[in-house]
């Protein structure tokens, strides 16, 4: 038996939106720990890695380890149902094919029940090596929501550089070029607000746009953004879900051709 | 062509090595492409009012037509193609050249009996079935394609069996066909309708070698021999055995030899004379190019060059093959994509079990997006 319940059915709409621009099918996997999710969109180029953790419940219990597999849009119709200030409850049966989500109006004068078939899905685990990033950057997510928009009228690729006297977004095309620079700022008073920049060595990486503005559909989830790089690897850009879990994205850089 | 209903068979007994995406997802790959496959593609495909194209001397540019266009749609899709042509057939071959040629011949027939009685539709169909790919349209589309900078191969025999050489080799990430042998000849990726028009809106099927092994539960010997079983171009097969049979006996019995000497040689008469070891050495072993020996290298399109080629006596609107250069030019430029399959590693797969006998586990994707499926299997 699988139950979680959340009082804010709102989260679980912003979790969803998050990731479904990336994915159109997901295996979510539950356990004790909670609920846990990790895929990468049909190319390959990104991964989505998401927790919400069994703690973050207000009531959470899973006696059998799970996998449901889901389509996105079909959860999309489902969770629209709710409204912000319902409870939701999910539950499936042990070896259950479907899984039930429960809406509770906030005055209990309305429950609504909506069952979904769960699909079988190919799925690869893949291993993410823990690397120590040489640059890591903070900021308020709106911001970084508002850059990867707006240079991506530009160009469809967004080269970020990071330096110690701060971060360069910037894009070339048709029309011509755009650069944004940010330093550091700190903001006692207001933490959030603050652009931190924690850099070991510099690097530039470059990015597809398209991804990026994809990520940026998590910013109502968090206040705060932290993109974390290094040469020749994924960046990674991490949105912390307040009092519940995570919600992290890998990109791989464009890479210059040689061979040509 | 190709394996008799080897595709139809993989769907019933290994889906799970089908697997179908969209052409956008294979950019910065470098793919292998049957040449002469695709040649005879655009002859039938591309058409207008049921006639192909021809120039002010009325010789075909059909096959011009597709190859400059396909090729720029792969191009502008990140995809680095490389051509690769037939060289002569090999000797076991000519049983089945002779019977496409009495086929071409009975065509050629029907084609007049149906002109006879301006019979329109049928005259079409025969039309179609009358078309080869000479070695004048070959010629003219390596010179097409050098002027692309696109980069061809001439295989000293099969094409299909260079590709899969090559994609051993990992110069190239699969070979494109429609043929299924690409699978016998061993290519671990095989990559189908990706020369489809794109209004078509046709997903690419890529199927994979080791799923196809691992499904069929056969070595890669053995698909060889089940592969021989169904027919081939190389060989005859058994009369009256069919692709569930040949099957069943092949996991029965492990090879050729040892099922023509269990199965009732009354009920089903092997060919006479039958050359099953010439065929299976062909698959196994075929006549190839070292593929070490082979540099891929793409280069910058001669725009006046394809201007001179395309647009004087072909009549090729000069607008736009210059566009199309354009086009060229500018997938050059761009930096690739990376993924991230290089920088993380396979845990685990999760592939659910999907029962043969289940309907409803075809690898059909509507009933996939319909979400009628069971659950993943409980860890």
């Amino acid at each position: 038996m699988f139950e979680a319940r959340l009082v804010a059915s709102a989260t679980l709409k912003k979790v969803l939106e998050a990731i479904k621009d990336l994915l159109t099918d997901a295996s979510f996997d539950c356990s004790d720990v909670g609920i846990q999710l990790q895929a990468m969109d049909n190319s390959h180029v990104s991964l989505v890695s998401l927790i919400l953790r069994s703690d973050g419940f207000d009531k959470y219990r899973c006696d059998r380890n799970l996998t449901m597999g889901m389509n996105l849009a079909s959860l999309t119709k489902i969770i629209k149902c709710a409204n912000n200030d319902d409870t939701v409850t999910i539950k499936a049966q042990d070896d259950a094919d479907t899984v039930t989500f429960m809406f509770e109006s906030k005055k209990h004068d309305k429950i609504s029940d909506y069952e979904m078939k769960l699909m079988n899905l190919d799925q690869e685990h893949l291993g993410i090596p823990e690397t120590a990033f040489s640059c890591k950057i903070k900021m308020p997510s709106v911001e970084f929501a508002r850059i990867c928009r707006d240079l991506s009228q530009f160009g469809d690729s967004v080269m970020i550089s990071c330096t110690k006297e701060g971060v360069k977004f910037s894009a070339a095309g048709d029309i011509g070029s755009a650069n944004i620079k940010l330093t550091q700022t700190t903001n006692f008073d207001k933490e959030e607000e603050s652009v931190i920049i924690d850099m070991q060595e510099p690097v530039t990486l470059t990015f597809a746009c398209q991804y990026l503005n994809s990520f940026t559909k998590a910013t109502p989830l968090s206040v705060q953004v932290q993109l974390s790089m290094s040469a020749n690897v994924p960046l990674v850009v991490e949105y912390q879900i307040p009092d519940l879990g995570h919600i992290r994205y890998y990109l791989a850089p464009k890479i210059e051709d040689d061979e040509n | 062509m190709g394996i008799l209903n080897l595709a139809k068979l993989l769907a019933d007994y290994a889906p799970q090595a089908i697997k179908e995406n969209e052409i956008k997802n294979y950019f910065g790959r470098k793919i292998a492409l049957d040449a002469s496959m695709c040649l005879y593609q655009f002859l039938i495909a591309v058409r207008s009012e049921g006639k192909q194209l021809t120039d002010a001397n009325g010789e075909t540019t059909s096959h011009l037509m597709g190859v400059f266009y396909r090729t720029i749609r792969l191009v502008e899709n990140g995809i680095k193609p490389v051509y690769v042509f037939d060289g002569k057939p090999p000797d076991m071959k000519s049983g089945e050249l002779n019977k496409r040629m009495e086929k071409r011949e009975e065509a050629q027939k029907s084609l007049e009996k149906a002109t006879e009685a301006g019979d329109e539709a049928e005259i079409e169909k025969f039309n179609r079935r009358l078309v080869k790919v000479t070695k004048h349209h070959a010629e003219e589309a390596r010179q097409l394609l050098t002027l692309m900078g696109i980069p061809y191969i001439d295989a000293p025999c099969e094409a299909e069996a260079q590709c899969a050489a090559m994609v051993k080799a990992g110069k190239v990430y699969a070979t494109a066909t429609e043929d299924m042998d690409a699978l016998t000849f061993g290519t671990n990726i095989l990559l189908r309708h990706l020369t489809y028009s794109e209004a078509r809106k046709m997903p690419v099927q890529e199927i994979h070698l080791d799923l196809v092994l691992n499904g069929l539960d056969v070595s890669r010997k053995e698909f060889i021999d089940l592969c021989i079983l169904l027919g081939c171009d190389y060989t005859d097969s058994i009369k009256g055995i069919g692709g569930k049979r040949a099957i069943e006996l092949l996991k029965k019995h492990r090879s050729i030899e040892t099922i023509l000497d269990n199965i009732d040689k009354s009920k089903y008469l092997p060919p006479e004379e039958w050359n099953y070891e010439g065929a299976r050495k062909l698959f196994e072993d075929p006549e190839i190019m070292d593929p070490e020996k082979i540099e891929l290298k793409w280069n910058d399109p001669d725009e006046d060059g394809l201007v001179k080629f395309l647009c004087g006596d072909k009549q090729f609107n000069e607008e736009r093959i210059r566009n199309g250069a354009k086009k060229l030019m500018k997938a050059r430029g761009t930096s690739t994509q990376g993924r991230l399959d290089g920088f993380f590693t396979v845990l685990s797969t999760n592939t659910p079990k999907r029962k043969v006998d289940d309907k409803k586990n075809t690898p059909n994707k509507k009933a996939k997006v319909g979400g009628g499926r069971g659950r993943g299997k409980p860890k």
